[in-house]
């Protein structure tokens, strides 16, 4: 009998040019501490690829990094891509410099939550693990 | 994870991974997994296909290069036309079962992506180092119809040896030794080797390794087992490697 | 109740004279000026001249940084540094699908010699000290400075700066990576050499610790790791046949400034100390020249908090002041709400202004290393130098800076660090204020730099226009060399030269770089 328990995968994905992954690393430690799988994107990564990633992982979440400013462009498209691609039922969080405002309007659009700088680890894993 | 009865129905899927339906193939690679419903999902797979794709388990301690080899290897496949599948594993933590699935972003690459499908998954630790119930979740791919298929395994040693169940052609991947201790020899992984690869072979003691390894080979069964250097970072004995796995494949050893 | 720096090295309650056993000044400090330098690379510091306030700039294009280039000059600022944005960090022209919404947003936009000229239009570049920060590229873009330079008649032996091109950082931290490591570090010898010869009084690398520390390293992992990756351009550079005292006058190098005072102080001061020993007692260099650590420092960015933004200009303060104690030769401050938007023009004043207070009102200038002699500092420093040769070490286990970094060592301890750091912000075992400690719930909202698709869509078209009128066939052969004389092992400068006025783009020279270097995918290395 080789039934095991279901952990969740979370996908994390950089988008755009940035290189900058440290926080990105330690919510995937921290994830990971938490019983997740966590499925690394690695860095530049568009919203197609990161949708053709999550398909492929078949994951439950999916936490992308967009720390150039762009996630007005880039959540959207990608939230869209994802209703294409017949994958809703994934779980979008959003990681970056967000401001109330804009975070208000992508929840709006279907991202689960969105984390600022200054979030602890734990209470992104406590948000994944509810 | 909710219950999604569309997502879980497994002759469906079935029917639409056979026709190619990459996002049913992912769903029942889930389910092969997770070893729910093992039996329901056999049923469903075909028992006779056309044409069986090799299996090629790529093993190795951790830092010798798997995956960004892997990652030239599946690119000069699907540069040929072919559909390639890979499985890449990682261990889980023994404490809280969590594992970080890294490999796949120096395998999976945009200029390959319509060609090149990868899986990241998780191995049990404790146990061989093989992830549980990899060879259903091979009877799926083989079943979607990949030219070929790659398994990375985590280099643990004994589960490197367990993997010469399922796969057809193994391929030993070491890094040239800095050190005394020659770590590849416990665990009989030598034994069940079918090629071996010293990759960066750029760095120093690449050719000591070679010799140090050679006399190793051959030894259980006399079949010759080759050695090959290559250099990933100088895009070196990858067309060499790509050659004999196919050989291999076409005839394997065991 | 044991308390740590920042970086987590434990501190006494006390130290005293028996904390520095067998010291002895004379060698284990010099006298400013003098080896090993501990106290100060010139006899007299900021007796005799202050450190460089040089603030970054970019944005755009080359027209508008230009613009705010003529204005600083006017103002009385002499050094000029740029920034430029993430396509062009990453060898990528204006009008690649993977440049779109990136373009002139967080530095200036620079795809061809017409983008430098324009770039440095009307600035005498006899005169002006000019910085570039970029890596990957840094080749190409300084045979495009030069060639700039040169078509506007300037004397190349006059040109002062300095360009980043320091690879081997990016490995460890910042990810700003095109080619694999050791073709990467062939480039950054290339550079050196060409500059040696022809651009004699250019700065030709910026060994740089500041990013490796923004990536969560302790302030001894970016002394350290800095270090190593000076010695190994230098080792690289001697390989080549290059004469050690030519160029290693003009190695410069570029730390972080954080806030554990002490700490940081020690940081600068070992820095020194050991960066002289190697030179001379090592690697044999004669000139009292090439023993000297000169070093520009940047306030921590990664300190900066979103909430309660007028705190970091406190934060900031404090880091200058151990950037000042520490004997830096020139100082970037931070502006308080720089998270990742420019920063507006009131906090650009603020921050010039906190460099101005230190320097002139709180005396800390007065002297020359004023901490020298604190049991507390020297013991530190000693530490730190000890923490860094023990990690040299390390790196030769490894089989040499190359191996280790394809081993993932340098990106595993800095992710670990960050890792112990965040556990113990997340635990309250260490404050932040405003973030775990003394919270305000009526915190002002953020503001995010909005892109202006003006910019953009300006750049691309300009570009096009370019590549419509430049001679196609100049640019092809011209393409052709880069990649010969990359395949044969040759110094790729001067064929870039070649290319820049024939106006071939960064990505061009880039893509033909590639060919005969590779390109490379980091790993995770968590």
């Amino acid at each position: 009998m080789t039934e095991r328990t279901i952990h969740q995968r979370v996908l994390l994905a950089k988008v755009g040019l940035d290189g900058h992954d440290r926080g990105i690393k330690l919510v995937a430690r921290g994830l990971r501490g938490a019983g997740f799988h966590v499925i690394y994107s690695g860095l530049w990564q568009s919203v197609d690829s990161v949708a053709q990633a999550a398909q492929d992982e078949d994951v439950d979440w999916l936490g992308v990094s967009i720390l150039n400013g762009a996630h007005m462009t880039l959540v959207p498209a990608l939230l869209e891509t994802l209703r294409k691609r017949d994958l809703t039922h994934i779980g979008v969080i959003v990681g970056g410099i967000i401001p109330q405002d804009d975070q208000e309007k992508l929840k709006q659009l279907g991202a689960r939550a969105c984390f600022g700088p200054g979030t602890s680890i734990d209470s992104i894993v406590q948000f994944l693990s509810k | 994870m909710p219950l999604d009865v569309h997502r879980d129905d497994i002759p469906n899927l079935v029917q639409r991974m056979r026709r190619r339906d990459r996002s049913a193939l992912s769903r029942l690679l889930t389910l092969a997994s997770s070893g729910q419903q093992r039996e329901a999902l056999t049923a469903e797979l075909p028992t006779q296909l056309k044409s069986t794709p090799p299996v090629i388990a790529l093993t190795g301690g951790g830092g010798v290069g798997k995956s960004s080899l892997l990652g030239s290897l599946t690119t000069h496949f699907a540069e040929r036309g072919e559909r390639v599948g890979v499985l890449a594993c990682d261990p889980e933590s023994p404490v809280t079962g969590g594992a970080l699935l890294g490999d796949r972003c120096r395998i999976a690459s945009t200029a390959t992506s319509d060609r090149v499908f990868v899986r990241s998954l998780s191995t049990v630790s404790g146990q061989q180092g093989v992830a549980q119930n990899i060879d259903l979740m091979l009877d799926v791919m083989k079943a979607f119809g990949f030219d070929r298929i790659f398994v990375e395994t985590v280099g643990a040693g004994q589960g490197d040896v367990a993997i010469r169940q399922v796969a057809d052609v193994v391929v030993l991947i070491l890094q040239p030794q800095t050190g005394d201790e020659l770590q590849w020899e416990k665990a009989g992984i030598l034994e069940v080797a079918d090629l071996v690869v010293v990759n960066k072979a750029d760095l120093p003691g690449a050719a000591q390794t070679v010799a140090d390894v050679k006399p190793q080979l051959g030894a259980a069964d006399g079949q010759g087992v080759s050695v090959i250097t290559t250099s990933v970072a100088k895009g070196e004995g990858i067309d060499g490697l790509c050659r004999a796995i196919e050989r291999l494949a076409v005839s394997p050893r065991k | 109740m044991q308390k740590t720096t920042v970086s987590g090295v434990a501190i006494q309650p006390l130290y005293t004279v028996a904390d520095l056993e067998g010291f002895d000044p004379e060698h284990e400090l010099g006298l400013p000026g003098q080896f090993p330098f501990t106290r100060g690379i010139h006899e007299s510091m900021y007796r005799g001249r202050l450190w460089t306030m040089r603030q970054f700039a970019g944005f755009g294009r080359p027209s508008d940084t230009n613009e705010r280039f003529c204005f600083l000059l006017e103002q009385g600022q002499t050094g000029l540094s740029t920034a430029f944005d993430l396509p062009t960090l990453m060898g990528l022209d204006s009008d690649d699908p993977r440049s779109v919404g990136e373009v002139g947003r967080l530095g200036v936009a620079v795809d061809t010699i017409d983008d430098m000229l324009a770039l440095f239009d009307d600035i005498d570049l006899n005169q002006a000290s000019v910085s570039m920060t970029i890596n990957a590229p840094a080749i190409v873009i300084m045979a495009f400075y030069v060639a700039a330079a040169r078509q506007r008649g300037f004397d190349l032996k006059k040109l002062r700066g300095t360009i980043q091109n320091d690879i081997l950082k990016e490995f460890h931290a910042q990810n700003e990576i095109v080619f694999p490591p050791e073709p990467s570090v062939r480039l950054v010898v290339d550079l050196i050499d060409f500059c040696t010869q022809h651009v004699p009084r250019w700065n030709p690398v910026s060994i740089s610790g500041y990013h490796i520390r923004e990536a969560g390293s302790t302030a001894a992992q970016e002394l350290a790791f800095t270090l190593a990756d000076g010695r190994h351009y230098v080792e690289q550079c001697l390989n080549r046949g290059m004469n050690i005292d030519a160029f290693s006058p003009r190695l410069s190098f570029f730390f972080n400034a954080h806030n554990d005072l002490f700490e940081e102080v020690a940081k600068y001061r070992a820095a020194r100390a050991l960066w002289a020993e190697l030179m001379r007692d090592e690697y044999g260099a004669k000139s009292e020249a090439s023993w000297k650590l000169r070093f520009h420092a940047q306030t921590a960015g990664c300190s900066l908090q979103a909430v309660q933004p007028e705190v970091n200009l406190v934060r900031v303060a404090y880091q200058a002041l151990a950037a000042a104690l520490g004997g830096c030769q020139s100082l970037h401050t931070n502006s308080m709400d720089e998270t990742l938007a420019l920063p507006s023009e009131h906090a650009v004043t603020l921050a010039l202004r906190t460099q101005q207070v230190l320097a002139h009102e709180t005396g800390v200038t007065n002297t020359i290393d004023p901490l020298g002699g604190s049991y507390f500092v020297e013991n530190l420093t000693r530490q730190m130098k000890q923490e860094t040769r023990d990690c040299f070490g390390e790196i030769a286990g490894q089989g040499g800076m190359i191996a280790a970094v394809e081993n993932g060592y340098f990106r595993r301890r800095i992710a670990d660090a960050a890792f112990a750091y965040q556990r113990a912000i997340d635990s309250e075992e260490k404050l932040l204020v405003g973030v775990n400690a003394f919270q305000q719930s009526d915190d002002p909202s953020i503001s995010v730099m909005q892109i202006d698709a003006a910019t953009e869509s300006a750049q691309v078209e300009s570009l096009r226009d370019i590549k419509r009128c430049r001679s196609s066939d100049a640019v092809l052969r011209s393409l052709d060399d880069v990649r010969r004389v990359a395949d044969a092992g040759e110094n790729v400068f001067p064929a870039l030269l070649e290319a820049a006025d024939h106006r071939v783009t960064v990505q061009e020279c880039v893509d033909a770089l590639a060919h005969a270097l590779g390109r490379f995918r980091p790993a995770p290395g968590w």
